[in-house]
């Protein structure tokens, strides 16, 4: 059974009258020991996705319609006090803006003991153990459980912030830009911690971040968003390798690559759409090269093409990409 | 690296208590010139006409009131070290440091004290539980009321609450401190008669407090509320309390500390109406009757007492700033 699976899932924030459609019905699972990436321009719905997952949306932000299983039961369902009890037990969250996710006058250690001792029956003596066993585990010497935020670097800050999501021992842990903040090399090493911990505990993660490459070395599975839909979901060889949606052909082509093959760096022209009047049938036809009369028409439906390649998309596999229309 | 933090911290209170001992000096230098250069006679600041010869004498050699001003500062800083402010006009014969701290500055700080710590107390409390339930019920109603009791002139609400509770309903007394003419049987008896009389004074003073308060913690807590380790203290899904006054209250707190030794002087003086009223015999009935009575002695030592006050709670919010936010290391 899937640790996460999101069906149809839209939230939408109000603002006056207008409503801005952040996320517009999408579906994706993820599998225990499954990295899944997600990816998109900024302002897509990332973030947006995530919160819903967890619910901790703003004030003007709601779930208008969907289901979202975290280990087959449904959160979108549960009272607020039952949602509490969820947080962090089943699923954990490293936040885009992590570099202020403690709070600073309090010490690091004793706000990781306090959401410990919240979610399970432990003493303050055991907890304070196992806090030092978990910074041990990121790479932290154990002795700094006693300091303060501000005395802690950027990526060591990122590290105590992973020991925490782990505290509880949660199934999912959602990361949101998790390195998008650090230099390349502490990126690196960020990134595989997340993945080694990922492995020994057998953890499913959603990696989200607009950076493709850190997509496509550290995910099993993409997800490709663009203005509040899921474009495009597979294996992340299938969506690299073999990009069904014109959108994922673009932003990969948008990415300089090191290792790849040299490709020339494309530019997709046109602005994202405005997410309180979107585009009519597909969203993206307004920038799309290969657009034609149906794409403004009619919602392309999200289809599995071939084997778990998903796509929506009225010329998936039709389009070659070479030649542009 | 905590033993550099600490050798840090230490430097920067011993600069700030040099600092804070400059500021002071500069203090009563000010004034001292301050009366002195006012028209009239410079005697008059300390000499009234109706001392007897001998105390006028000794007064004017202590002072050097016939000496340069030069050696008359000196003088006045060497008396001011010995606790010696000259002598009251309108309390026969007293020395001004006895009517100004044999029992005044008591039941001051006693009244003063006690309403300030109801006032926080509940001000931090409802301000923090208003600003999480904004615009609902409690934080529009709290608001209200603590916003007219804010704009309520003291002595209108003094005068009311004599006139109703001690008038017509004879539920608290008239004036004073405690009941003229009876014996307390015991301490405890002295106590609640204190106290009783305390409850008018207090209830005034706690409720033109409060207000205040109460606007800025919940201003602060809003504020605290957009941080983003409010919204992870909820990812993690910790209990509502524990967010709010685990982890709001404390940093919304931290302007508190200034605004309130900002304006302690003001709370002091502001007291003075409240204790007019109640006829509270306190500092700020003094300076009532001092001002009355042109008592210039008795008013230079309330000035000098309201400027060390002003000084001194600076320097402890400066002090309390270090414990209250680890970010603050000098
Ligand atoms: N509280 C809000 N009220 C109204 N609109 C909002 C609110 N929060 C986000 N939005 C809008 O919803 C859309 C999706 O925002 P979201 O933060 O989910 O994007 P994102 O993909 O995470 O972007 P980024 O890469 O910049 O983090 C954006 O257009 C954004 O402007
Ligand atoms: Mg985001």
């Amino acid at each position: 059974m899937s640790v996460l699976r999101i069906e149809d899932l839209c939230t939408h924030y109000f603002l006056g009258e207008d409503r801005v459609q952040a996320v517009d019905k999408i579906t994706f699972d993820i599998a225990e020991s499954e990295i899944f990436g997600l990816a998109g321009e900024s302002g897509c719905g990332k973030t947006t996705a995530a919160y819903s997952i967890m619910r901790i949306l703003p004030e003007n932000g709601a779930i208008v319609n969907g289901q979202i299983f975290l280990d087959g039961d449904d959160v979108v369902e549960k009272t607020d006090e039952e949602m509490r009890q969820l947080r962090w037990r089943k699923v954990s969250i490293v936040f885009q803006y992590a570099m202020n996710a403690f709070n600073p006058v309090l010490r690091i250690g004793n706000q990781i003991v306090e959401v410990m001792q919240e979610k399970q029956s432990i003493d303050k003596e055991e907890a304070t153990k196992r806090v030092k066993e978990l910074f041990d585990e990121v790479g932290l010497e154990p002795e700094r459980i006693r300091d303060y935020p501000h005395e802690f670097s950027g990526g060591m800050r990122q590290r105590a912030i992973i020991a925490q999501a782990l505290a509880a021992e949660p199934r999912l842990i959602i990361a949101d830009e998790p390195v998008t903040a650090l230099d390349v090399i502490v990126q690196n090493k960020i990134l595989g911690l997340l993945r080694s911990l990922q492995k020994k505990y057998k953890l499913a993660v959603l990696l989200i971040t607009h950076d493709l490459s850190v997509v496509a070395e550290n995910s099993d599975r993409v997800g490709i968003m663009y203005a509040g839909k899921l474009v495009e979901v597979g294996s992340t060889v299938n969506v690299f390798k073999r990009s069904l949606h014109p959108y994922t052909y673009k932003l990969i082509g948008a990415f300089p690559s090191v290792k790849g093959p040299k490709r020339r760096l494309e530019f997709i022209p046109g602005t994202p759409p405005d997410l309180v009047r979107p585009p009519s049938g597909c969203r993206f036809h307004p920038r799309c090269p290969w657009a034609q009369e149906i794409c403004n028409l009619e919602v392309p439906e999200y289809r599995e093409y071939e084997k778990k390649h998903w796509v929506a998309c009225h010329f998936a596999g039709e389009i070659n990409f070479e030649v542009e229309s | 690296m905590s033993e550099k933090k600490a050798v840090g911290t230490r430097q920067y209170i011993a600069t700030r208590v040099a600092q804070t001992i400059v500021v002071w000096f500069g203090i009563i230098t000010l004034n001292f010139f301050i009366f002195r250069i006012m028209p009239g006679d410079p005697r008059g600041t300390l000499i009234a006409e109706h001392m007897p010869p001998e105390v006028i004498q000794a007064i004017a050699i202590r002072f050097g009131l016939d000496q340069p001003i030069a050696t008359q500062f000196v003088l006045y800083i060497v008396n001011l070290f010995r606790g010696d402010l000259g002598e009251s006009f309108s309390h026969y014969g007293q020395p001004v440091i006895e009517t100004i701290f044999a029992f005044r500055f008591w039941n001051t700080v006693i009244l003063m004290g006690t309403s300030i710590l109801i006032a926080l107390i509940v001000a931090i409390i409802m301000g923090v539980i208003a600003a999480s339930r904004r615009d609902r019920a409690i934080d529009v109603g709290s608001t209200t009321v603590f916003l007219v009791a804010y704009s309520m002139p003291v002595f209108w609400l003094g005068l009311m609450i004599l006139y109703y509770f001690g008038f017509i309903l004879r539920v608290i007394p008239l004036a004073g401190t405690i009941t003229r003419g009876i014996v307390h049987v015991n301490i405890f008896h002295y106590v609640a008669d204190y106290l009783w009389h305390m409850t008018g004074p207090l209830v005034v003073l706690t409720l033109s407090f409060i207000g205040g308060f109460y606007l800025i913690m919940r201003d602060s807590v809003l504020d605290i509320f957009t941080q983003d380790y409010i919204l992870a203290a909820r990812a993690k899904g910790l209990k509502e309390r524990a967010i709010l006054f685990g982890h709001a209250m404390r940093n919304a707190m931290l302007p508190m500390v200034s605004v309130i030794a900002v304006n302690m002087p003001f709370l002091i003086s502001g007291a003075t109406i409240t204790e007019t009223v109640f006829s509270w015999s306190g500092l700020g009935l003094l300076t009532y009757n001092s001002v009355v009575a042109n008592d210039w002695p008795v008013l230079q030592g309330i000035f000098l007492f309201l400027a060390t006050v002003a000084v001194l709670s600076n320097f402890v919010a400066d002090i309390l700033y270090l414990y209250l936010d680890p970010r603050i290391r000098y």
